[in-house]
C-alpha cells in the first residue's frame, strides 16, 4: 500500500505520542508511587462505631515509620479532624462514612477517594515534608459540605 | 390526514408564525411550529439556567462571599447543571432536529406528528415542574447527579421529589421523540436519499436517538428508585439496610455519560453541515464523520465509570475504562481532523455561523484534550471532584455544544424565519461570548490543580484562589453581556431584519431548496436525490481541475413539473397537550401524597382523556 511520505510521519507520530502518554502512565504508578483507593472491605453502617478500628477513630503507630488514621467521615466533619505524624511517616488512610457518600482529599498530595457508606475505603501516602495538608470533604454531602475539612500535620 | 390541494395552500403555510394565536401553536402538529416552540422555549430555559451560573459566579468572585446562604447556592448549582442539561441543550437539539430532520431528508413532516407534539408539551411539563419547585420551598439542592444516599434522605423538604419526578418525564419524552427520530428516517426519506447520502446533521441526530433509547431507561428505572426510597420506604440505595450508593451511580453515569454525547453530537452534526456551506468544499471524509460518530455512539456506552475512578472500583476495572476512555478520544479526534481537511484550501467565508463553528473546534480541542487527562487514572486522581473538571466540561459543553448551537442558530434562522440576523451585532456576539467564555473557564483549570473543591458555597481567604475566582466572575459577566447581544439581535431582527431568500448562503443540502420560511407541506413535490448533497449538483459542476462551476440557472436540471397530487399533512389536534397538562397536574400530586392523590386522579383523567381522544380522533381534517 502507497502511503504519503507526510501521512506516515504523521501517523508515526501519533503512535510514538500515544505510547509515550502509556508510558508516562506506567512510570507514575511505578516509579512515583500513584496510589488508588481501594476497597479494604464492607461494614455496617449502623454498627460503624462499635467496629473495630472505627469504634476508637485516630491515628496509631502499625509498624515503626508506618502509621494509620481511623477516620470517620459524617456530614459535616472528620473525625478526627486533625492527623499528627512525624516527617518521612508512611500514612494509611483507613476511612468509612455513617450518613452519605462524602470525599476525602489531601491538598498536594495524590489522595482522593470517595468514601462511601457501607464501604471501607484504605488510602496510603508517604509525608517526606513537613507541613500542614488540608483534607477536604470534596464530593458534594449536603448544606454544611463547605465547612468539612480537616487537616494532616506533619511535624520535623 | 387532511388532503391539500396545492393550488389553494392553507393560509398557515403562508402566515408569518406567531400571526395563528395561541390555539394554532397548541394544537399544531407540523414539525415546523414544534420545532420553533422547542426552540423559544430552551432559549427561555437558557436564560433561566444562566442567570442561576451568574449567581454562582457572584457568590464565588470573592472569599466569603455574601451574595447566596449554603442553601440557595446548592439549589443554584444543582438547577443550574438540571436545567442546561436538561431544558436547554437537549430541547434545543430537539428544535433542530424537529425542524430540519424532515426538510433534510425530503419528507413532509416526521413520522408520528401527534406523538411528536406529545414530546413537546411533556417537555415543558417537566420543565415547569422543575422550575415550579423554586416557588413552592425552593429548588432541588442534591447535584444534578443526586447521589444516593445524599438524594433518598427523607425529610420534610420535597425538593428531590420534584426532581426526580420531573427527570422522569423530561426522560419519557426524549424516548418518544427518539422513536419518532428513529422510525423518520428509516421510513419517510426521499427516493434516492440513500442512508449514506443523508446529511451529516440528520445521521447525528439518528445516533442520538438510539443512545437516548437505550440509556434514558437505565436512568429512568434509577429515578423510580429514587423516588421510592423517599416515599414508600424501599432500601435501594440505603446501605444501613443493605442497599447499596454506588448502584445509584452506576445507573445514573450508565445513561450520563451516554447522555454527554447526547449533548455534544447534535452540535457536531451543526458544525458539520455549516463548515462545507462556508468554505465550498463538500465536506473531508463524510462517510468517517458519519462513522466516527456511529463508533462515539456505541463507546460512549462503555465508558462510564471513568466519573467513579475514586470510589474504589479495584485496578482491573479502574485499567479497563482508562483504555476504553482513551479510545473514545480516536473517533473525537477523527472528526476534528475532518472538519481540519474541510476547511483546508476552502475559500472561507468568515461570517457568523463560520465564526461559532470554528470557535467549536478551537475551544471543544481544548475541552477535548482536557478530558483524556482523566482517562489517566492517576491523574484523575487529582483533579476528581475539583474545579479541574468544571473547567474540562464546560470547554466541552459550553465551548461544544452551545457555540454549535449558536452557530446552528445563525445558520438556520434565514430558513426558519426567512430574515437574516445581523452580521455586525453577530460577529460582536461571537467575540464577547469566544471571550467571556474563555475568561470564565480557563482559570478554572488552575483552580482545579489548586485544590478548590466543587460545589462549596465559599472559600476561605489566603488558600491561592482568590485572583482566579475573581477572573472567571469577571468572564461570566462578558459572557453574560454576549448573550444579551444576541438576544437583542434576534429581536431588532424579527423588527427589521434583512429579508432573505430561499438559499441565503448558497447551502448544499435540501431544505435551502424550497422557501423561506417552508409551506407547511415543505416541499411542493417531494425532490429525488441523486447525489450526497444534492442541492449543490444541481447549481453546480465541476470542470476538467475539480473546480466548483456554477450551471446557469436555465441549464439547471429540472426538478419539479408541478407540484405532487396529494399532499397529506397530519391534521391539528389538542389531545397531546391535554395528555402532558394531565401528566404535569398528576406529577404535583404525586409529591404531596396522601392529599395529593386527589390531583393524581384529576391529573389522570386528563391523561386518559387525551390518549383516548387522541387514539379515537378521526384522521381527516374536518370541514378545515
Amino acid at each position: 500500500m502507497q502511503i504519503d511520505r507526510l501521512e506516515r510521519i504523521f501517523l508515526f507520530l501519533t503512535v510514538t505520542l500515544l505510547a509515550g502518554v502509556l508510558m508516562a502512565i506506567v512510570l507514575s504508578v511505578v516509579h512515583d508511587g500513584a496510589e488508588l483507593p481501594t476497597q479494604a472491605g464492607r461494614i455496617n453502617v449502623a454498627e460503624v462505631r462499635d467496629t473495630a478500628p472505627f469504634d476508637a477513630p485516630g491515628v496509631y503507630e502499625t509498624a515503626p515509620g508506618k502509621y494509620q488514621a481511623v477516620i470517620i467521615a459524617k456530614a459535616w466533619a472528620f473525625e478526627p479532624a486533625e492527623i499528627r505524624i512525624p516527617v518521612g511517616a508512611e500514612l494509611t488512610f483507613v476511612v468509612t462514612s455513617i450518613d452519605v457518600i462524602h470525599g476525602f482529599q489531601v491538598w498536594d498530595t495524590n489522595v482522593n477517594a470517595m468514601v462511601i457508606p457501607g464501604q471501607i475505603t484504605e488510602v496510603s501516602r508517604t509525608f517526606d515534608e513537613a507541613g500542614e495538608y488540608n483534607i477536604v470533604c470534596h464530593e458534594y454531602c449536603g448544606i454544611g459540605h463547605h465547612g468539612m475539612f480537616g487537616k494532616v500535620v506533619v511535624s520535623g | 390526514m387532511a388532503t391539500l390541494t396545492p393550488q389553494a395552500p392553507s393560509p398557515a403555510s403562508t402566515a408569518a408564525p406567531g400571526r395563528g394565536g395561541i390555539w394554532e401553536w397548541i394544537t399544531t402538529t407540523d414539525h415546523k411550529k414544534i420545532g420553533i416552540l422547542y426552540g423559544f422555549s430552551s432559549i427561555l430555559f437558557f436564560v433561566v439556567g444562566g442567570v442561576e451560573a451568574l449567581f454562582i459566579r457572584l457568590q464565588l468572585a470573592v472569599p466569603n462571599g455574601e451574595i447566596l446562604s449554603a442553601d440557595a447556592y446548592n439549589q443554584m448549582f444543582t438547577m443550574h447543571a438540571t436545567t442546561m442539561v436538561f431544558l436547554v441543550v437537549m430541547p434545543i437539539a430537539s428544535a433542530f432536529a424537529n425542524y430540519f430532520l424532515p426538510l433534510q431528508l425530503g419528507a413532509r413532516d416526521v413520522a408520528f406528528p401527534r406523538l411528536n407534539a406529545f414530546s413537546y408539551w411533556l417537555y415543558l411539563a417537566g420543565a415547569l415542574f422543575l422550575t415550579v419547585s423554586f416557588f413552592v420551598g425552593g429548588g432541588a439542592d442534591g447535584g444534578w447527579f443526586g447521589y444516593a444516599p445524599l438524594s433518598t434522605q427523607v425529610t420534610e423538604v420535597v425538593r428531590m421529589d420534584y426532581w426526580s419526578l420531573g427527570l422522569q418525564v423530561l426522560g419519557v419524552a426524549s424516548i418518544a421523540s427518539s422513536v419518532n427520530f428513529i422510525t423518520t428516517v428509516l421510513t419517510m426519506r426521499a427516493p434516492g436519499m440513500t442512508l449514506m447520502r443523508m446529511p451529516v446533521f440528520s445521521w447525528m441526530v439518528f445516533i442520538i436517538s438510539f443512545l437516548l433509547l437505550f440509556s434514558l431507561p437505565m436512568v429512568t428505572v434509577g429515578l423510580i428508585q429514587v423516588f421510592l426510597d423517599r416515599n414508600i420506604g424501599t432500601l435501594f440505595f440505603d446501605a444501613a439496610n443493605g442497599g447499596d450508593p454506588v448502584l445509584w451511580q452506576h445507573l445514573f453515569w450508565l445513561f450520563g455519560h451516554p447522555e454527554v454525547y447526547v449533548l455534544i453530537l447534535p452540535a457536531m452534526g451543526i458544525v458539520s453541515e455549516v463548515l462545507p456551506t462556508f468554505a465550498r468544499k463538500p465536506l473531508f471524509g463524510r462517510s468517517f464523520v458519519i462513522f466516527s460518530g456511529i463508533a462515539i455512539g456505541f463507546m460512549g456506552f462503555g465508558v462510564w465509570a471513568h466519573h467513579m475512578f475514586t470510589s474504589g472500583l479495584g485496578p482491573v476495572a479502574e485499567a479497563a475504562f482508562a483504555l476504553t476512555t482513551m479510545f473514545i478520544a480516536v473517533p473525537t479526534g477523527v472528526k476534528i481532523f475532518n472538519w481540519l481537511g474541510t476547511i483546508w484550501g476552502g475559500s472561507l467565508e468568515l461570517n457568523t455561523p463560520m465564526l461559532f463553528s470554528l470557535g467549536f473546534i478551537f475551544l471543544f480541542v481544548i475541552g477535548g484534550l482536557s478530558g483524556v487527562t482523566h482517562s489517566i487514572v492517576p491523574a484523575d486522581s487529582q483533579q476528581h471532584d475539583s474545579y479541574y473538571v468544571v473547567a474540562h466540561f464546560h470547554y466541552v459543553l459550553f465551548g461544544g455544544a452551545i457555540f454549535g448551537i449558536f452557530s446552528g442558530i445563525y445558520y438556520w434562522f434565514p430558513k426558519v424565519f426567512g430574515k437574516l440576523l445581523n452580521e455586525r451585532i453577530g460577529k460582536v456576539n461571537f467575540w464577547l461570548m469566544f471571550i467571556g467564555m474563555n475568561l470564565t473557564f480557563a482559570p478554572m483549570h488552575v483552580l482545579g490543580l489548586n485544590g478548590m473543591p466543587r460545589r462549596t458555597y465559599r472559600y476561605a481567604e489566603g488558600l491561592g484562589l482568590d485572583v482566579w475566582n475573581l477572573v472567571a466572575t469577571i468572564g461570566s459577566l462578558v459572557l453574560a453581556l454576549g448573550i444579551a447581544v444576541f438576544l437583542y439581535n434576534g429581536w431588532r431582527t424579527f423588527r427589521k431584519g434583512e429579508v432573505a431568500g430561499p438559499d441565503p448562503w448558497d447551502a448544499r443540502t435540501l431544505e435551502w431548496t424550497t422557501s423561506s420560511p417552508p409551506p407547511e407541506h415543505n416541499f411542493d413535490r417531494i425532490p429525488v436525490v441523486h447525489h450526497e448533497d444534492d442541492f449543490w449538483h444541481q447549481k453546480y459542476t465541476t470542470d476538467e481541475e475539480g473546480r466548483a462551476v456554477a450551471i446557469p440557472a436555465d441549464l439547471r436540471p429540472v426538478v419539479a413539473e408541478g407540484p405532487d397530487e396529494d399532499i397529506h399533512l397530519p391534521s391539528p389536534s389538542y389531545h397531546p397537550a391535554l395528555a402532558g397538562l394531565g401528566i404535569f397536574v398528576m406529577l404535583l400530586g404525586l409529591v404531596y401524597v396522601p392529599w395529593g392523590l386527589i390531583a393524581v386522579g384529576v391529573g389522570g383523567i386528563g391523561f386518559l382523556w387525551g390518549m383516548f381522544g387522541w387514539s379515537l380522533e378521526p384522521l381527516v381534517r374536518g370541514d378545515h
